[in-house]
C-alpha cells in the first residue's frame, strides 16, 4: 500500500517489518526522525523490541554489538559526528562478524558546523569492514533496510544503509509499505551462527596471536568478496516478491553512451534528468548509479565502464589531498581494465550546496570539452571571486 | 577476486572464542588498592544533638520498613514524636540535599515515625534488659531526667524519678504551648518510658536533705531539675511583671490563667519563651507586643518561630530596654491601662561581645508603653540548691552535655543545668550522655568515662550514640562527615521537599490547635527517598553494576568484594553515589 511518507519514516517502517529486537541509538540531526519513530513504535507496542537509550553513539554501537552477540536482530542509526564517534566500534562489529544493520543519514562534518548533505561521514568508514548501500529515494531506503538484514545475516557482516540528509530523511513522497506477511516470507527470523548463551558459556573475541590474526582478517575479506554475489541473489529474490529491482550498479542509457556519469544517492535522480535532457539534445550521455560502495562492485563496473572513453564522477565528498572518494575508487577499479576510460573526478554539492540538472550538464560539457582531466579533482560551483582573492593576496 | 571458492558456498566463520572459564584468570592479583564498604557519618547525624542515625532511618522509611525505622530511632531518642514537633532541626540546616534543591524534611519524617509509635505502643516495643541490680535516683522529670531514666533502663538500671510538680514532662508539659506540642503526645512518650520499669514520684521535690538520703539508698544520682528560678528584671516595679514560664504552665494547668478583661500585654525578652508567651496571648484574645533590647536579628528565639508570631499578629518593638513598670494612676477617658512601661531607647555600639552586637543606651531617650499586662521572659537560672560551683567539690568531669561529680556515689548534673544550648533535644542528649557516663563509671571506674563517651561520639561529636555504646554495627562507622562535594549528584533528580499543611495565621489565632499537620505515609516515603543517605549503603547496587569483574557479591543483603577478582580499578568507589565506600592501598 502506497503511503506519502518521509524517508525517515520509511526506515522506521522497515525496522518494524524486519521485527528488529534491540535498538540502541542516540539522536542527531538529521537522523532524529528515524529513531524518534522507532522509539514510539517500541513505546506503543507496535514493535516488540527493546529500545536502549544511551549517552553516546559509541555506547549505542557497543550496546548493539552486545545485543547482536546474544543472537538478536539489531538496529541503530546515526549521522555525521555521531557516526564518526562510533568509528572504533564499527571495526569491532565487523571483526566480530555481527550482522548489525544501521542507517547513516549523510551529513557534513564540522567545523564549520553544518547539518546538510555531504557523503564524507559514511565514506570515511570505508575501511571498517561494513557493507555500504546508498539510497536514491525513500522506497529505496525502506527496501534496502529490509534487504540489509538478509544480506548481513547471510554473510555475517554489518550493513550500513546510507540516506542523503534532508533530501531523503525529511522529504515526503509516496512509498509502498509492504505487508508484514510478505516481509516475513522474504526475511525469516534471525538464526544466528553463533551467540552468547548462559546455558553454553563461551567467550568471544579475546586475544589473538600473530599466528591466527591474519587468517581472521582474510576470513573477513573472503566474506566481503562473496557479498556482490549474495546481494544479487537476495536482490533478485526481493524483486520476485516485491517487484522492485536494486542492482549493485544501476545503469541508465549506458549502452551507446560516450560519456557516463557516475554517482550515488539522490544525486542519481538529478543526473538521470540531466542525461535525459542531454539525450534529447542529441548527446550520448549515460548514467551509472552506485548502489553498493562496499564491497566496491569492481566486476560490474568493469563490465559497464571498461570500454568507455570518458567517465565523469560526481562526488559529494572529498578525501583531502587525494580526490573525491568515488572517483578514487573507480580509478583503482578500472586501472587494470583492457582500455580503461579517462576518469574525470568532480567535487560538487558539499555541505548541502545544491546540485542541479544544470550543474550536471556543466560537468558533462566540461568532460566533453577536455581531452583528459586537468587534475584529479575538479571543484564545481565554487565562488570564483572568493578563490581568486586568496590567490591574489600578497 | 582473489580466491577460488564457489561464490555461493558460505565460508566457515573464523572467530576467536573460548569455552574455558575466565575464572581461571584471578585478576585480583593485579590489585594494589582495594575497595571497602566503609560507611561514614552523615552531616545530619553529626549535627543532631542526639546523633540519630538519620541517613539509615530515611532509608528504612523509603523501603517502608517502618518498624525498623522506629526501632533505629528509639535507640537514640525516647521522644521522637515530641522532637518531630518541637526540635529546631539542626539536621536540616546541615543537610547536603539543601545544596541540590532543598533540605530533606527530616523533622516531619521524625514526627511521622514518632506518631506511628504514639498511635500504637506495640508497634515497636522497647524492651528492658535483665536488671543489673543497681539503682539510680533521678531528680526532675523533664526531658533530661526522663531520657536519663530511659537510657539507664536500657542498660539494666532500676530508675526512680522524683518530680516536684504534679505531673512529669517538665518543659514539655508546662512550657511548650499546645499548638506546638499537644499534651497527649507527651503523655504517650512518657508512658513508653514507664513501661521500661521507670517509677515517677510526682509532687516530690528533691531538697538538699533528701539528696543526702538518696545518696545512701542509690548507686548513682542524676540531677536534671532545670532552671527553676526566674531571672529578676531588676528594675523599678519588676514585681508587676508576670513570669512568662509560670504563665505558660498556667495555660497548661486545669485552671488556666485569669486574664479577665485584659486586652493588651507587653512581653519583655527575645527568646523562645517570649515568643511562646506572646503567641499564647494572641490565642487568648490579647494583643501582645514583644519588647526586646537588641535588634530582631539578635533575638535568641528560633527565627521561624519569630516569623510565625509576627504572622499571627504579635508586634515586635526592638532596641528598647525596660527601666520602670509603673502602676498607672488613671488614664484618659474611656480606657484605663493599669501599667505604664518606661523604655530606654538603645543603639548598636561599634563593639561586640562574644560575636554579638552590643547595645548601649541612646542618650537618655525614652518612650512609654501603656498596657494591661506585663510579662517577663528574660530567662531563668537554676534554683540555689543546684547552683553547683566547682569550688570545694571533689573530682569533677565536665562533658559536653553533663557534669559528673565524684561524691559518695557518682552524681551527674544534666539538662539545662549544664547544657550550653537549652533545647529539648540537647536535654535528651544530656540524659543519654549521663547514662553512658554513669554506666561506665559504675562498671569500669571514673577514669574510663571520658574515653567511653568519646568512643561513641557521632562524627566529631559532641552527640553520642547509644547504638554505638551498645556495640551495635553503627560503631564501625567512619567518623568522617560526608560533604556535598562527595555526593555524586548526577544520580539524583531534583524534587520538591514535602510540605505539610499549616493553619493560616487567622485560624491559628482562634485556638491552641496544632499548627502543622503530619505527613501521609505516601508523602513520608516519597520524602525519605529524597535523602542522599550520605555515607551509608542503601543497596542501590551502583557498585555492582559498574564492577567490570563482577566481583561485587551480595550475600544476605550485604555487599562484599570478591578479592580473587577485584583488580582494584576503583570504579565502584568512584561511582558510589553517597560515599559509602573507600579505596585503600594494599600492603604490598
Amino acid at each position: 500500500m502506497k503511503q506519502v511518507t518521509e524517508g525517515s519514516q520509511a526506515v522506521a517502517e522497515a525496522v518494524r517489518l524486519a521485527k528488529v529486537q534491540v535498538i540502541a541509538a542516540y539522536p542527531i540531526t538529521p537522523q532524529t526522525h528515524v529513531v524518534e519513530m522507532i522509539s514510539e513504535y517500541c513505546a506503543n507496542g507496535t514493535l516488540n523490541a527493546r529500545f536502549i537509550c544511551v549517552e553516546s553513539e559509541h555506547s549505542a554501537m557497543a550496546a548493539i554489538i552486545a545485543a547482536a552477540s546474544s543472537g538478536v536482530r539489531t538496529f541503530t542509526a546515526s549521522s555525521s559526528h555521531g557516526l564518526t564517534y562510533m568509528h572504533e566500534l564499527l571495526h569491532w562489529a565487523a571483526g566480530a562478524r555481527l550482522p548489525v544493520v544501521m542507517v547513516d543519514v549523510n551529513r557534513a562534518l564540522g567545523p564549520g558546523w553544518n547539518i546538510w548533505l555531504d557523503q564524507t561521514d559514511s565514506l570515511s568508514q570505508r575501511d571498517t569492514g561494513w557493507i555500504q548501500l546508498y539510497c536514491e529515494d525513500s522506497q529505496d531506503a525502506l527496501d534496502s533496510t529490509i534487504m540489509a538484514y538478509r544480506l548481513a545475516e547471510t554473510v555475517n557482516l554489518p550493513v550500513m544503509v546510507v540516506l542523503d540528509a534532508f533530501f531523503l530523511s525529511h522529504t515526503y513522497e509516496p512509498v509502498d509499505i509492504p505487508q508484514q506477511k510478505a516481509v516475513d516470507e522474504f526475511l525469516p527470523p534471525f538464526s544466528p551462527r553463533f551467540q552468547l548463551d548462559t546455558a553454553h558459556p563461551v567467550a568471544f573475541n579475546q586475544f589473538v596471536s600473530p599466528q591466527a590474526y591474519m587468517e581472521m582478517r582474510y576470513n573477513i575479506q573472503l566474506a566481503m568478496e562473496q557479498v556482490p554475489e549474495s546481494y544479487s541473489r537476495i536482490a533478485a529474490e526481493f524483486e520476485a516478491v516485491f517487484g522492485r529491482r536494486y542492482p549493485t550498479v544501476e545503469t541508465w542509457l549506458c549502452d551507446d553512451a560516450e560519456i557516463i556519469l557516475v554517482t550515488a544517492g539522490t544525486t542519481a535522480s538529478t543526473c538521470r534528468l540531466a542525461v535525459d535532457r542531454l539525450r534529447a539534445a542529441g548527446e550520448k550521455a549515460g548514467l551509472v548509479k552506485l548502489k553498493m560502495f562496499r564491497p566496491f562492485p569492481v566486476d560490474a563496473l568493469r563490465q559497464v565502464l571498461g570500454a568507455k572513453p570518458k567517465v565523469a564522477v560526481v562526488d559529494r565528498n572529498c578525501s583531502f589531498g587525494a580526490s573525491g572518494i568515488f572517483a578514487q575508487e573507480l580509478r583503482a577499479a578500472l586501472y587494470n581494465a583492457e582500455s580503461p576510460p579517462r576518469i574525470f573526478g568532480y567535487i560538487a554539492g558539499l555541505g548541502g550546496r545544491d546540485v542541479t540538472p544544470q550543474t550536471i550538464e556543466d560537468i558533462y560539457r566540461q568532460t566533453q570539452n577536455s581531452d583528459r582531466p586537468q587534475n584529479q579533482n575538479m571543484w564545481i560551483g565554487l565562488d570564483q571571486k572568493k578563490v581568486e582573492s586568496w590567490h591574489n593576496q600578497t | 577476486m582473489t580466491h577460488n571458492q564457489p561464490l555461493n558456498k558460505p565460508i566457515p566463520l573464523f572467530l576467536p572464542h573460548s569455552c574455558a572459564s575466565t575464572e581461571l584468570n584471578k585478576t585480583g592479583s593485579w590489585r594494589y588498592v582495594r575497595p571497602l564498604y566503609d560507611e561514614k557519618t552523615s552531616p545530619c547525624s553529626a549535627a543532631c544533638p542526639l546523633g540519630e542515625d538519620i541517613a539509615h532511618i530515611e532509608r528504612l522509611v523509603a523501603c517502608n520498613l517502618m518498624r525498623d525505622a522506629a526501632q533505629t530511632l528509639l535507640i537514640e531518642n525516647p521522644f521522637p514524636a515530641v522532637c518531630g514537633r518541637v526540635c529546631f532541626h539542626y539536621c536540616e540546616t546541615a543537610c547536603n540535599r539543601a545544596r541540590l534543591d532543598e533540605a530533606v524534611a527530616i523533622r516531619h519524617l521524625e514526627r511521622f515515625v514518632g506518631d506511628m509509635l504514639v498511635s500504637d505502643q506495640s508497634f515497636a516495643p522497647v524492651k528492658a534488659p535483665a536488671a543489673n541490680g543497681k539503682k539510680v535516683a533521678i531528680a526532675g522529670a523533664g526531658p533530661a531526667g526522663l531520657a536519663a531514666a530511659y537510657f539507664l533502663s536500657m542498660l539494666g538500671y532500676r530508675c526512680e524519678i522524683y518530680e516536684a510538680s504534679a505531673a512529669p514532662g517538665g518543659i514539655l508539659r508546662w512550657g511548650i504551648p499546645a499548638y506546638r506540642l499537644p499534651s497527649a503526645v507527651v503523655e504517650k512518650e512518657i508512658s513508653r518510658i514507664e513501661t521500661l520499669g521507670v517509677t515517677i514520684h510526682c509532687r516530690t521535690r528533691v531538697s538538699g536533705e533528701m539528696l543526702q538520703t538518696l545518696k545512701t539508698r542509690y548507686d548513682a544520682v542524676f540531677i536534671g531539675c532545670g532552671l527553676g528560678r526566674k531571672i529578676d528584671l531588676n528594675i523599678e516595679g519588676a514585681q508587676n511583671a508576670v513570669d512568662g514560664l509560670h504563665f505558660l504552665s498556667q495555660i497548661r494547668s486545669a485552671k488556666g490563667p485569669l486574664l479577665e478583661e485584659k486586652r493588651t500585654a507587653a512581653v519583655i525578652g527575645g527568646g523562645n519563651t517570649a515568643i511562646d508567651v506572646a503567641r499564647s496571648l494572641v490565642r487568648l484574645g490579647v494583643e501582645p507586643v514583644i519588647v526586646y533590647r537588641r535588634r530582631r536579628q539578635d533575638m535568641p528565639a528560633f527565627h521561624p518561630e519569630v516569623e510565625m508570631a509576627l504572622d499571627e499578629g504579635v508586634r515586635l518593638k526592638t532596641l528598647l530596654a525596660p527601666i520602670r513598670i509603673q502602676v498607672a494612676g488613671g488614664g484618659k477617658a474611656g480606657r484605663k491601662f493599669p501599667y505604664v512601661l518606661t523604655l530606654q531607647k538603645m543603639k548598636v555600639s561599634a563593639t561586640e561581645i562574644n560575636g554579638r552586637a552590643r547595645v548601649i543606651p541612646d542618650s537618655t531617650k525614652t518612650e512609654t508603653l501603656k498596657t494591661d499586662l506585663v510579662f517577663s521572659a528574660i530567662g531563668a537560672e537554676p534554683a540555689s540548691l543546684w547552683q553547683i560551683n566547682s569550688a570545694g567539690e571533689s573530682l569533677q568531669l565536665e562533658l559536653s552535655h553533663c557534669k559528673l561529680i565524684k561524691d559518695e556515689i557518682p552524681v551527674v548534673c544534666g539538662g539545662d543545668l549544664t547544657n550550653p544550648v537549652k533545647s529539648v533535644s540537647d536535654a535528651i542528649a544530656s540524659g543519654k550522655q549521663a547514662a553512658i557516663a554513669l554506666d561506665t563509671c559504675l562498671k569500669s571506674g571514673w577514669n574510663a568515662v571520658e574515653k567511653a563517651v568519646t568512643d561513641c561520639r557521632v562524627g566529631p561529636g559532641p552527640a553520642v550514640s547509644m547504638a554505638m555504646y551498645l556495640g551495635r554495627e553503627r560503631k564501625n562507622r567512619n567518623p568522617h562527615v560526608v560533604s556535598y562535594s562527595e555526593i555524586k549528584t548526577h544520580y539524583f533528580q531534583t524534587a520538591h521537599r514535602a510540605a505539610v499543611s499549616v493553619l493560616s495565621p487567622q485560624n491559628r489565632r482562634q485556638s491552641f490547635s496544632p499548627i502543622e499537620s503530619a505527613l501521609s505515609k505516601e508523602a513520608a516515603i516519597a520524602e525519605s527517598r529524597r535523602c542522599f543517605n550520605c555515607g551509608t549503603c542503601n543497596a542501590c547496587d551502583v557498585c555492582r553494576l559498574f564492577c567490570p569483574e563482577m566481583s561485587v557479591m551480595v550475600d544476605a543483603e550485604r555487599r562484599n568484594i570478591n578479592l580473587d577478582y577485584c583488580k582494584g580499578c576503583g570504579l565502584c568507589v568512584a561511582e558510589c553515589p553517597r560515599n559509602a565506600m573507600t579505596l585503600q592501598e594494599e600492603n604490598i
